[in-house]
């Protein structure tokens, strides 16, 4: 199990080194000069003169060697410093961190939605395959995979902002639930056919296994028969909870932009348009970073609940 | 039931959509003010798509504009039939792309031994390890957008699991009697590759084929939809539904309609890479 661990560890250590400098090197190997891009259509125009391209260059550490430049960066970022927006020259930690709060949270509920509506019918489609929950459960997973998250969006908006008025056009946290609830909902309705997947197929093999038909034939309560399969669908559910990150990620910049919520995932569309590469960069690699850690605790995680998959690797 | 989801009839269903975008410069542009019985008949939407028509402004449906104007007073219809083409032409474009790259690198793993496969499972893991709209977002800020850019950094993304599922077939084939028969004669690795392995070795990666498709769609329209895909005019769905997202409150039709191609489109891509599957 040890061992286990710590080769997932190493693993993605790796994986983080190499998306460490996949970042810096989508940069370098842009065309075009950073600070001519960064300094045409922003401040004035005497910005644009050879002295401030190089101030500017100097201010960014533009002007030394690409090796040179690659340490640094790397040296920075491990102290978690992303350098400065070219935009408004605050540090890009700083940015990302106003932003990620409003992000979270609505994530965070969309999940927990997501979650208590799908393992059910998850759980009830596994029970009973082809019945009314199964083809249900079909149909709204079809549906859903093929709808992209913002025009989705964009109709919950149209029906519940624009038609009933019951929320706000434009969704702000400070206005409580009522600001972010069709954020959320847009969002856990992205999750829902995932999570409602996974949990069909696992608890489905689970109620199939030998150790499933033993507990019928002891005489086990079917709630019981449920919660014993749920827990051997662990590593199924860690395994999900990975793969949904980066959903989530993709589907935060879209749905944000929706519902105009000044999240993490505007500021990334934001800094795209007006070619702010320190906070692309930064946004970038914060959400490689997330899916690397997701990947390696949902690791951790099923090999915990069900040792044989850490044996059976080792073996 | 079962003749609906034969693979022949979900090819079908989806081969609308290339027909479609083949046809939209015949099916909707603009016609003079009397035009012959046969313009009338071939032309039956009779709007350029980026005519603008200032006096005609978010007009809601009806005999005229069948799906009604846009902001710009642009026949909404017309749009519709020529997004089409950006949607279909850059989600073949990305998917056949990621479809080569996935299978050279696949292949590559699971013939050249351990050293290119750890090398091609680094690779694969890193790209993967970005969710994929923001990969091509963070591209789309280094390099104008444009719709050839968006199929490029979109192919980018979409390999990893092509690859992943030729290389678990590349490496059963490289231990089988045939492939060990053709490096004894003297095969060289490329010839080995190339002959010997992959095209056995594609037939699983290409059910899924479909599914990166779908994928591809969807992901042109997000970043259309973030006004990073193919420039104005372009009649993009994704962008189509930017500009309707700051209509919103006065025109519910000019929504419908781009999520509603794009949600068949994707559907029946789904729906096809589902039939194969199934059908192996």
């Amino acid at each position: 199990m040890a061992r286990f661990l710590a080769r997932r560890f190493l693993g993605s250590v790796g994986t983080l080194l190499g998306v460490l400098v996949a970042v810096f090197l989508l940069v370098s190997a842009a065309p075009g000069d950073p600070a001519r891009l960064a300094l045409v259509g922003h401040g004035p125009i005497g910005a644009r003169s050879p002295e401030a391209l190089a101030a500017f260059r100097t201010m960014h550490g533009l002007d030394r060697p690409l090796p040179v430049r690659l340490v640094s960066w790397l040296g920075a970022a491990a102290r978690f410093d992303l350098g400065r927006s070219f935009r408004d020259g605050r540090p890009v930690t700083r940015r990302i961190a106003e932003t990620l709060p409003a992000t979270l949270v609505v994530n965070a509920v969309a999940l927990l939605l997501a979650g208590l509506v799908a393992v059910p019918l998850g759980v009830r489609a596994a029970k009973r395959p082809g019945g009314a929950a199964d083809r249900i459960a079909g149909l709204l997973l079809d549906a859903l995979f093929s709808l992209p998250s913002f025009a989705l969006g964009l109709l919950l908006l149209l029906l519940f902002s624009v038609k009933l008025r019951w929320t706000p056009v434009f969704s702000d946290l400070s206005l409580g639930f009522r600001g972010i609830a069709l954020p959320a909902l847009t969002l856990a309705l992205v999750a829902l056919a995932p999570i409602a997947r996974v949990t069909r197929r696992a608890v489905g093999e689970a109620l199939a296994s030998p150790a499933a038909l033993t507990g019928r034939a002891r005489g086990e309560a079917p709630r019981e028969e449920t919660l014993r399969a749920l827990r051997r669908a662990m590593p199924a559910f860690a395994g999900l909870g990975a793969a949904l990150v980066p959903q989530l990620v993709a589907g935060s910049v879209l749905v944000e932009r929706v519902f105009g919520l000044p999240g993490t995932g505007q500021l990334l569309a934001d800094s795209v348009f007006s070619r702010d590469l320190p906070t692309v960069l930064g946004l970038t690699l914060v959400s490689g970073l997330a899916v690397v850690v997701a990947t390696l605790v949902a690791d951790a995680a099923s090999a915990l609940a069900d040792p044989r998959i850490a044996d059976g690797e080792e073996a | 039931m079962s003749r609906f989801r034969s693979v022949r009839t979900r090819l079908f269903v989806l081969g609308l959509f290339p027909l479609v975008a083949l046809l939209a410069p015949l099916l909707a542009r603009a016609r003079p003010a009397e035009p012959p019985v046969l313009a009338r008949i071939v032309t039956p939407v009779p709007f350029d798509p980026d005519a603008t028509d200032l006096d005609a402004r978010l007009r809601p449906p009806d005999g005229t504009h069948f799906l009604g104007t846009d902001d710009l007073g642009r026949d909404v219809l017309a749009r519709l039939l020529h997004g089409a083409r950006v949607s279909v032409a850059v989600g073949l474009a990305a998917a056949t792309l990621a479809f080569l790259i996935g299978t050279l690198l696949g292949g590559a793993a699971g013939t050249f031994g351990p050293r290119a496969d750890r090398t091609v499972l680094f690779v694969t893991g890193v790209v993967q390890a970005f969710p994929a709209l923001v990969l091509v977002a963070a591209g789309a800020a280094l390099v104008p957008p444009s719709a050839g850019t968006a199929a490029l950094l979109i192919a980018f993304t979409g390999w990893p699991e092509v690859a992943r599922l030729v290389r678990a077939e590349a490496l059963r084939l490289s231990a089988s009697p045939h492939v060990e028969a053709a490096r004894a004669a003297g095969a060289s690795r490329r010839r080995v590759l190339l002959v010997h392995i992959l095209p056995g070795a594609v037939a699983p990666a290409l059910a899924t084929v479909p599914y990166v498709l779908g994928g591809a769609v969807l992901l042109e329209a997000s970043l259309s939809f973030l006004g990073l895909g193919a420039p104005p005019p372009a009649a993009s769905w994704g962008r189509a539904l930017a500009d309707a997202r700051e209509s919103l409150t006065s025109a519910w039709w000019c929504v419908a309609p781009p999520a509603a191609a794009l949600f068949l489109l994707v559907l029946s891509a789904r729906k096809l890479g589902e039939a194969l599957s199934e059908s192996r």
